[in-house]
């Protein structure tokens, strides 16, 4: 049997928890089958570990019976394919929602707070921008910028920026009713700390679009559109003021 | 090859510690009296922060670094981006050692998270060989090879672990990572002899050891019988201090590592295993001196 076969068959069956088609080749104790479980215990159980530690805030929420469950389906289901555990889960907030979405129909979007906060807790912010001037200001409107790299835009349909903030504080009330509205939120972390910023919706657009990439005169054309209250040059000095600018990376004259 | 800053002293006097990232805040606050940190590689490339902190230790402490990514024994390839990836980091962070696994955790797109055992035939040698130089060319710098810790093997192998180490040296030049408590658990596991393991290795390309705990469980396969598993997540066996001592003496005094990557003890319980490791050196060293 060629190598690339064997592991092909090996890898399979780690994943499935399986015997494998080349069991006979093995060898290890007097059923080597057995040993070979031990690679797919580790695999499942070191996965779902991993998961579980990396989504502490959603096992607080909804309990560690769920998220381990969903934890050890999700692993054979969705393999890693890179070996940077902090990479892994960004599709389990999605799994975890069809999972508990009758139960915890927020439990997604919670998940998915979760996700981003973890990024943003180890991020590290570069200098960032105090203003614009050195750029061509007839030229504004087709200009891009980087926007720190802990920064994340989300859009909840309960007051779940409340509920994380009580496991983050680690002082909940005894009792608090989740409240069922839409919620504009602006994630921020840097070297450990972690902000959650409320927004206006017109905010709310123009930031998302500057961090997807659009042009200023883009993201502002998509505020305005959102919020008729919107001022782009109150929200561009907003922007500088919270240090989230980092780099104007293009500026072309012919976009707006 | 890349030079490195000239660590050897210092150790040489001392042994290391794994740093987990649950220890990485106390270690820069407190800068405890170890001589190196190993880190894994793939704890830090996701890590902006942590890889901070990590350039800012090693300005103080030789660092190690370990990958459990780099899968020189995959038949599907090496991981171009992962390499690529870690060898950034190695650039950056310009570490006394770098080393893997003599094993395989890849497969068609997919990372396995274990380090899966390879039958040892021509075949395996001409890819590990292949895919280790590799490796080492992106490196500029020695990749260190350790054996792994076994729990099955295959009826087709046509050579053992140990005459396979040997022969990648000598086809190749490379050098190795022995891990004494592997070879403690492999020799168990598999029913060999560890010591004469440690006798069979080509002593001239050993340039780590390590050390690691294991948790004994009830061996399905042999029932009645205990199967040690390579945890990280114990104390080093008390059945594992005198082969230690015998691979310093048969294999030199190299720079040694306390692993402990699961159930992590208090870093001072960690550096007070580096001590004892440190202790078995000086006894080691002291025969050593008496027989000449």
């Amino acid at each position: 049997m060629l190598l690339a076969d064997l592991q092909e068959d090996i890898g399979a069956a780690v994943v499935d928890s399986a015997i494998p088609g080349c069991a006979s080749l093995l060898v290890g104790g007097d059923d080597p089958t057995r040993r070979f479980a031990i690679h797919s215990r580790h695999y499942a159980a070191s996965l779902a570990r991993s998961l579980v530690e990396r989504f502490a805030a959603t096992v607080w929420l909804a309990g560690s019976e769920l998220v381990t469950h969903a934890a050890m389906e999700f692993v054979r289901e969705h393999p890693p394919t890179r070996p940077c555990m902090a990479e892994y889960g960004e599709g389990f907030p999605a799994y975890l929602a069809s999972c508990g979405g009758t139960r915890l129909p927020y439990l997604g979007q919670f998940a998915t707070m979760d996700w981003h906060l973890g990024r943003m807790a180890i991020a590290v912010d570069t200098a960032p921008l105090q203003t614009l001037a050195d750029g061509d200001p007839a030229r504004l409107a087709g200009a891009r910028l980087a926007l720190q790299p802990g920064t994340e835009y989300v859009a909840l349909d309960w007051s779940l920026d409340e509920l994380i903030t009580f496991y983050l504080s680690g002082q909940a009330p005894d009792r608090y009713v989740l409240r069922n509205e839409t919620v504009w939120l602006e994630l921020r972390g840097c070297r450990g700390e972690l902000w959650l910023n409320r927004l206006t919706r017109g905010d709310y657009v123009f930031r998302q679009a500057v961090a997807d990439g659009s042009t200023l005169g883009r993201a502002a054309q998509l505020a305005v559109g959102a919020d008729d209250g919107f001022e782009p040059g109150r929200a561009m000095l907003a922007m500088l003021h919270a240090g989230l600018v980092t780099e104007v990376v293009q500026a072309r004259g012919d976009e707006s | 090859m890349a030079t490195t800053r000239d660590w050897h002293d210092l150790t040489a006097e001392r042994s290391g510690i794994g740093l987990r990232l649950p220890h990485l805040a106390e270690v820069v606050a407190t800068r405890p009296p170890v001589g190196w940190f190993e880190i894994h590689p793939e704890n830090f490339l996701a890590n902006p922060h942590a890889t901070e902190l990590l350039l800012d230790l090693a300005r103080d402490y030789p660092i190690s670094i370990h990958t459990v990514g780099v899968s020189v024994g995959s038949a599907h390839g090496l991981d171009a981006a992962h390499l690529e990836r870690f060898a950034r980091l190695v650039e950056r962070v310009n570490p006394f050692l770098v080393s893997g696994h003599l094993a395989w955790s890849t497969a068609h797109g997919q990372y396995l998270n274990d380090l899966l055992p390879l039958p040892y035939t021509d075949e395996t040698l001409r890819l590990v060989a292949d895919q280790l130089a590799r490796v080492e060319d992106r490196l500029g710098r020695r990749y260190l090879l350790e054996n792994p810790s076994t729990y099955v093997g295959f009826a087709h192998s046509t050579m053992t672990e140990v005459e396979f180490l040997n022969e990648l040296v000598s086809r190749t030049g490379c050098r190795l990572l022995c891990d004494v408590s592997n070879v403690f658990v492999s020799g168990h596991n598999m029913g060999h002899d560890p010591y004469a393991y440690i006798d069979q290795l080509l002593s001239t390309a050993v340039g780590e050891l390590h050390l690691g705990g294991f948790t004994p469980e009830e061996d399905e396969a042999r029932p009645g019988e205990t199967v040690l598993i390579d945890t990280h997540a114990e104390r080093i066996s008390d059945s594992v201090w005198p082969l230690y001592a015998h691979a310093l003496r048969r294999l030199g005094d190299s720079p040694t590592l306390i692993e402990w990557d699961n159930d992590l003890p208090t870093l001072r319980q960690l550096v007070g295993e580096a001590a004892r490791a440190e202790d078995v050196r000086s006894r080691a060293r002291e025969v050593d001196r008496a027989a000449c």
